[in-house]
């Protein structure tokens, strides 16, 4: 059988489109991700006290975002091996809590625009104090894909999921 | 007729034996050493989300050496819904529990894993639920003692915390 490496050439439409720049920041990522081509924010809110949800952030996602994972896929013309790295950082104040969850291609795919200190942004989570049981939640996420992910970090938020996401399959 | 039959059965099912003990043997997996004393009662519970693809569940346990290196002791199959095993009780052990996902039709296959530094008190009974459904997967430990009315979750500690 015939196997060769496929070279991915990292296309992340995701915030700038075929633009040359990507967002270096998590600020940059906000204002990018809303107008960008597969970037999407979502906005809502969750019935908890913001001191839960941050204690939440801070203990789910070291203990399941910190992570490196490496994926195969194979066909009959192709064997491809992705190792990516990925890098939450959590981030509390009294008037927000914020995740940002970054990824490092470590092997299998070329990028080629400049790449933040950490990885590529991939999600930023915001927090906000509303009530005493009551927490507006606000991400800058991918709107296709990586949907195991995004369901885990609402769940965090809502407090309705615990678990972590398998990371190879988002 | 049925002896030939017979052979050829048997010759076929130690053959899958070998091979079976072959891999296990070159994989460095050992399986874990059953205790007489069961402190740990583990049950699992996994859902791939999808009848095109499985999910493999497994423990690996480690012994921690006071310079918290790892010694492996061996591995638990997780692939009946409960299983009771015995961990030495008042040594630190560090707990891998793997979930390895693979995909039929895309030939896809990829694993995580859940760790943690465990260290059972003497009298005291474990109960793990480690589960994996619609690729999330969770692990929680639960400290109880039978002759108290008292139980707790044990929270997950990193290596880095030895």
């Amino acid at each position: 059988m015939k196997t060769c490496m496929i070279p991915i050439v990292a296309v992340f439409l995701l915030v700038t489109g075929c633009a040359t720049h990507h967002p270096q920041t998590a600020e940059e990522f906000r204002q990018a991700a809303p107008g960008a081509f597969l970037g999407k924010k979502e906005t809502f809110e969750v019935n908890r006290s913001f001191k839960d949800v941050a204690r939440t952030f801070q203990k789910k996602a070291p203990q399941c975002l910190n992570v490196r994972v490496k994926t195969v896929s194979q066909t009959t013309t192709s064997y491809q091996v992705i190792v990516t790295r990925y890098k939450p950082t959590v981030l509390v104040s009294n008037q927000r809590a914020e995740l940002h969850i970054q990824q490092h291609h470590e092997s299998g795919v070329l990028n080629v625009t400049k790449e933040p200190e950490g990885g590529y942004f991939l999600v930023v989570t915001d927090a906000y104090p509303v009530s005493k049981n009551k927490t507006k939640i606000v991400m800058y996420r991918p709107s296709m894909g990586f949907d195991v992910m995004i369901k885990a970090i609402k769940g965090w938020a809502s407090g309705t999921k615990t678990g972590c996401p398998d990371m190879t399959k988002i | 007729m049925g002896v030939a039959n017979f052979l050829r059965t048997a010759a076929f099912l130690t053959s899958l034996s070998i091979s079976g003990l072959l891999l296990l043997s070159c994989s460095g997996m050992k399986t874990y050493p059953n205790s007489p004393e069961k402190n740990v009662t583990i049950t699992t519970n996994t859902d791939s989300g999808s009848l095109f693809s499985s999910v493999n569940t497994r423990l690996d346990i480690y012994q921690v050496t006071p310079d918290c290196k790892l010694d492996y002791k061996g591995t638990v199959q997780l692939d009946t819904a409960s299983v009771s095993i015995g961990i030495p009780s008042e040594k630190m052990s560090y707990l891998v529990f793997g979930f390895a996902s693979s995909s039929f039709l895309a030939s896809t296959s990829g694993s995580t894993s859940y760790e943690t530094l465990f260290k059972p008190r003497k009298g005291y009974h474990y109960t793990i639920n480690a589960s994996y459904i619609d690729n999330i997967y969770d692990v929680t430990i639960r400290e109880s003692h039978p002759g108290k009315n008292l139980s707790r979750n044990i929270e997950t500690v990193g290596l880095s915390n030895c």
